[in-house]
This record gives C-alpha cells, structure tokens and sequence, in this order.
C-alpha cells in the first residue's frame, strides 16, 4: 500500500510537470532596454497557433515587424482552447502590456468581457466587430454603439472584406476550371469564413455562368485531414480548383488538389510561401493582409491616435488582394488576367457586388 | 469443431447484415440528396472510410492488444500524438540531410521509412512507462494512460514550439499511393481496397495477423488467458507480468503506426492536438467489436463511413445547415452501439492490476 501511495504521488508530480509543460506556448521577449520606457505589445492567437501557415501567423508578422520598427516589446500567447481566451488576456494584462492584440472571430466575446475589465489596456481584435444584439454578452442592445457608449472604448475592431477578394479567387477559379466545377474546403461556419465562400461563388458565376460551386463546412481550423478527405470528396464530384479556406484544415484541402493534379487556391496569406509543398498547383491565394492591419494598428497607438471602432480593411486601400501567380504567370491566360482586373475595378468603384 | 462452425455461420451472418446495412443507407442517403450518389460516389465513399477508419483502426487494435492481456490503455491518443509529431519532424529533417546525398525521391522514401521506425520508437517508450507504472508498480491504469496522454500533448507542444513552428524547409510529402499489381484493376473492389497508401494495407494486414495470433497461437491463448483469470494463468507457469509487458509494448508500436497515419499518409503538416480524439474513438470500436481485431475494424470502417457520407451530404445539400451532418458519425456511433452490437463484456481481468 505504501508503494502504491508512493508511486501515486511520483506520477502526480509527472503529471503536473506535464501540465506546466503543456502551459500555453510563448515566445520569449524581444529587445534589450529596460521595460517601462516601450510599448508592451501581447498577441494572443487562436487554436490554430503562430504556425498556422495562415492569418495566426501573419499577425504575428505584423507584430514582428513593430518589434523591428519601432523596437516595441513583443511577445504572443496560443490558446489551446476557446477556454484558454480570457485566461491568456488575463496573463498579458497582469503584466501591464500596453497592447493586447486578439486573433480570430471566436474570440470576440472573451475580448470584450477583458476590454471593459481593463479600460486601460488597448485591445485590437482581428475578425470581429461589435454590434449590439438583443441579449448579447458582449454588447446588447441597449446602447446605439457598442465601441463609444457600449463600454469597449479601448477597442478597434480589424476587419476585412474577405468577400472582395474571394470574388477574386473565384474569378481566377471560374477562369480557369476545365469541369466547370469549384469548391471550397472551409472551416468553421463563421463570418470570415463565409464571406470569403459566398464572394468565392459568387465570383466563378460571374465570369463563368456555367460554374457550380461545391462547399463543405468542417467544425475544425486544425483538421487537414478530415479538410483532405473531403476535398478528395468534391474533387471526385468533378471540382478541379480547390480554395482552402480554414487554416490548417483548409491546407488539407490543398494537399488533395495536389495530390490528385487539380488546381488550389490558398487563403489568408500568400500560402506559395507558407505551404510550400503544395506550390506546384497554387493558382494565387486570397490574402488579407492581416500583418499590414496589426502593424497599422500598433503604430496608431504608438503615435496617440488610437481609435476606438471598426476598421474596415478591403480592396480600395489594400488590406486584402490576390497573391501573387507565381510559378502560373504564364499559364493563366490574359483573358482570366483581365477578367481579374476588371473585377478588381468593379469592387473599388462599386459597380460590381460581392453578393455578401 | 462447432466453434469454427459457429464463427462460419456468425461470419456469414456478419457479412448479410453489412451488405444490408450498406445497401440501407445508400438509399437513406440518395433519399436525402436526391439521388445524386451514383456508383463511382459509392465506390469513392467506401475507399473514403476505409482511409478514415485507418488510424481509428490502429487505435482499436492496441486497444485490443493490450486489453486482451488485462491492461487497460486509454494513452493512446497520447501516443499517437507522440508519434505524429516524431514521423512529422523525422520526415522533414531527415529529408534535408538526405536528399543531397542521393535523389529527391529515394530521400523522400527513405526518410518516410525512417519516420514510421522512430515514430513507432517514440509510441515504445510511452507505452513502457505506461506497462512499467501500470504492471511493475499497480497504479490504477485509467490514471497512467491520462498521464500518458497529457505528457504526450506537453512533448510535442514544446517540440512543436522549439523547432516545429518556425521557418521550415519543403518537406519531401505524404506516402505515395501503392496500386497492388492486378489486383487495383479490379473494379469496384479495386479502387476500395488496393488503391491505397501503405498504411492502410499494414493495417489490413495486422488485423489479420493479430486475430490469428490472438486465437490461432499458444501466445494468443497466454494472452487472453492472462487477461480473464491471471492466477489461474499463473498456478500453469504463465509468466504473467511478462505476457502484460510484451503485449502492452507491442500495443504501443501498433499505436505509434495510427500515429504515422496523421503525418505520413493523410497530410504532410503537424499540428499540436492534430489527433483529434480519434485514439478515444479507437477504443470506442474496440468495444464495439467486443475486444476482436475484425469487429474493432467495422466499428473504425463505421465511423469512417459516416464521416465520409458527411461530405456528400454537404455536398449536395448546401441549404441542410452545415451542424447536422456533422453530427452523423456521432448519433451512427450510438444508434450502432446501442442497437446492433448488445452487450460487450470486457476481459474478466480488464484493468486489475495482478499481485503475485
């Protein structure tokens, strides 16, 4: 008996050490000056993590590239689960960071509750805005605006038009699909997610009326190989352009258009860098330039002109766009080029609809 | 003999009640997306859940391995995990150091190989501490295998963090798929089950292999004699620990293949907590198949197919709302187990630790 409480106690020990081992991944501080005099910047990231090949990892960029800029103090925090939000905000505010940047729409409503208890602490949040809803608990109705009356005054929302440009990625898509069949590997039915699918659709019918467009919602960012299986699914319903839309379960979808010599389209960033084994068959990718946000939003606060509210990163002033063709330059003809770029101009102008 | 008379005639009954079952819900199927589901997406559905169920059936099977013998391992999602992340790494590094010295391809081999050894290497160790502190010291096994499994997350996050995560070269991909001569010709029955990678065969072919060995060989009688009644196994000279260790060993490599399954065959990306539940899922067929190799593999092929038949129905029915499908695999799970199977005893020995 005395054994068996003995050794009960040594896997305990075994187990907690575990535990401080599986503690949420951080990445150590950067610059050398004493703390205090710079901007402390936290990036808390969501499930999919800083390697997510996808926007986790770009924001981090952003975040880098004020580190590199300015010389602000970085650091970034992964949650494991959607648990881990308001836990991993905690950490960073404890510590007095300036700046807590939040990644991802499943974060919205941990942000919130963390912005209204630290009125002090900056808070950017990607993917997510505010709008008051009966009942909501991050922002109900009863105030007009959520960011100036509704207690979130610390908070700008980063948003995309992720429909522009996935009408992009679709007119490339319907442009080139031999089958007359596209189709979208997606993750989680959320905004973001299904912006980038309706614009996606609604782009390959507009320069290809003949188009279907086949879609499937995985519950999972980090599933590639359900994201696989079910791109093999459409590809044997007669899809030959692949758009991968949901971080790692998406790049799922890519590996099976490659792996069955069909065509792909990566998302958030330009994935020719970021998944290379798939590059091959990458036709673009539909990029929010989430960095380029992130790192505008710490340099507005760093230079006092924060402001509260929804910051809308689209077309027109180039937070999101097509990635560059790359190795399919000279295999896209001109007609689809074009076709692009009159979408391109449609968008800015507002003659052209996204159908979001 | 009227056991083998028996397992003929439960066999044949078996094999009426799938057809039947398959037969059921393809038309359940095409009643709900209207009839859309011809032959090649029956046939691709099937070669679909046979590539799902693939790492569940690794799972079962440890399951089975080691449970036969009286040591219950609920680590081997842990394991699994481990395992993924070894293949993953080995694959990519051992890639960069081989493939200068012979070609892209042979490296690519080569290191996939190397991948699968140590991979499995790495699934052995955890399940020697796990057969050491279960067998050597008593511990309850439901504590041990929990260990197991959060030890495996905190490993392989951390790997994840220090070298996984940032900044990595172009591995050389997945397992190509091996057509077996002739036999991948064949239709219907060839694209199902010799058009896969080579996992899958290893898979199909140690299911084999352990029943025979369970049922078939003076080992598989120690085995399972072990698991139901130890001191009976023990007053005829059965050395009792040493069959609990080998058996959890072997129980161990079989998981540390699941694992090479995430990384080395389904995708070529690793991400932490990638396993997905599916080592659970595994012991979930096992008891299904009431603890034999083939009853666990129709409970993995189960889950598998409904997983599969979950793409189709969102294929075909964008206005179902993306939620229920995905709840297929689940409630198949349960109507299966709670309808068809009955009642599954466990080794009279399941989980007791044995005192000498």
């Amino acid at each position: 008996m005395r054994r068996t409480i003995r050794s009960l106690s040594v896997l305990l020990l075994a187990g907690l050490l575990a535990a401080a081992c599986a503690a949420p991944r951080q990445a150590p501080t950067t610059g050398g000056e004493p703390a205090g005099a710079k901007l402390r910047v936290g990036l808390v990231t969501d499930t999919g993590g800083v390697n997510d090949k996808s926007f986790n990892q770009s924001a981090w960029a952003g975040v880098q590239k004020a580190v590199a800029e300015f010389g602000v103090e970085a650091k970034f925090i992964e949650s494991k689960q959607p648990t881990d939000y308001e836990k991993n905000i905690d950490q960073f505010a404890t510590e007095n960071y300036d700046i807590i940047i939040t990644v991802g729409f499943l974060m919205g409503d941990a942000t919130a509750a963390k912005a209204k208890q630290y009125p002090n602490i900056k808070f950017g949040i990607v993917d997510y805005a505010y709008f008051p809803t009966k009942d909501s608990p991050s922002c109900n109705d009863t105030v007009k605006d959520c960011y100036d009356d509704g207690g979130l005054k610390n908070v700008t929302s980063l948003m995309f038009q992720e429909d522009e440009v996935g009408f992009l990625a679709g007119v490339v898509a319907g442009g080139m699909t031999q089958s007359n069949v596209v189709c979208t590997v997606s993750g989680m039915e959320i905004p973001p997610v299904v912006r980038f699918v309706t614009g996606f659709q609604n782009g390959a019918k507009w320069i290809n009326p003949n188009v279907s467009a086949l879609n499937v919602y995985i519950p999972s960012f980090i599933d590639p190989a359900k994201g696989k299986e079910t791109g093999n699914s459409m590809i044997d319903q007669g899809c030959d352009v692949v758009f991968g839309v949901g971080g790692n379960t998406g790049n799922g979808g890519l590996l099976a258009a490659k792996e069955r010599g069909k065509m792909a389209i990566g998302v958030d960033t330009d994935q020719y860098e970021t998944y290379p084994e798939v590059r091959e068959v990458l036709l673009t990718s539909a990029a929010k330039n989430v960095d380029v946000a992130v790192f505008e939003f710490i340099k507005s606060v760093r230079e006092g002109r924060f402001k509260a509210g929804i910051n809308t990163a689209n077309l027109k002033n180039g937070g999101v766009g097509l990635a560059p063709y790359h190795d399919w330059e000279n295999k896209i003809p001109d007609s689809v080029k074009a076709k692009v770029q009159e979408a391109i101009n449609g968008l800015k102008d507002g003659s052209l609809k996204t159908g979001y | 003999m009227n056991t083998t008379r028996f397992m003929w005639r439960s066999g044949w009954i078996t094999i009426v009640v799938v057809v039947v079952g398959l037969f059921g819900a393809w038309v359940l199927l095409n009643a709900v997306i209207g009839g859309r589901c011809d032959a090649a997406c029956v046939v691709g559905s099937l070669s679909q859940a046979l590539r799902l169920a693939t790492p569940i059936a690794f799972a079962a099977l440890c399951g089975v391995i080691c449970e036969r013998a009286g040591v219950v391992d609920i680590g081997i999602e842990g394991k699994m995990l481990m395992s993924a992340m070894t293949c993953y790494a080995i694959n990519l590094f051992g890639f960069q150091v081989l493939k200068d010295s012979m070609g892209a391809e042979a490296a690519g081999s080569l290191s996939r190989l190397l991948a699968v050894g140590l991979g499995m290497l790495s699934a052995l160790l955890l399940a020697m501490l796990h057969a050491v502190v279960s067998i050597r010291f008593k511990v309850d096994q439901i504590i041990s295998g929990t260990v197991i499994n959060i030890l495996a997350i905190g490993v392989t996050g951390y790997m994840y963090r220090s070298f996984l995560a940032e900044n990595l070269p172009a591995g050389p991909g997945t397992f190509p798929i091996l057509n077996i001569p002739f036999l991948a010709n064949l239709p219907v029955i060839g694209p199902i089950l010799f058009q896969q990678k080579p996992l899958t065969y290893v898979m199909l072919i140690l299911m084999v292999a352990v029943h025979y060995v369970l049922f078939f060989t003076p080992w598989g009688l120690r085995t399972r004699a072990v698991g139901e009644h130890p001191r009976a196994a023990d007053t005829l000279g059965i050395n009792v620990f040493r069959t609990r260790y080998v058996n959890v060993w072997i129980g161990g490599l079989v998981a540390g293949l699941g694992g090479a399954w995430f990384t080395l065959e389904a995708v070529d990306v690793f991400n932490p907590l990638m396993t997905n539940g599916l080592g659970f899922i595994g012991l979930a067929a096992m008891i299904f198949g009431k603890w034999n190799p083939f009853g666990a593999l129709a409970g993995a092929l189960i889950f598998g197919l409904g997983s599969s038949v979950t793409s189709t129905v969102s294929i075909f029915r964008p206005d179902i709302p993306s939620q229920i499908p995905q709840m297929l695999p689940y409630i198949l799970t349960i109507i299966v187990l709670t309808g068809v199977v009955g009642r599954a005893v466990p080794p009279a020995a399941d989980g007791q630790p044995y005192e000498k």
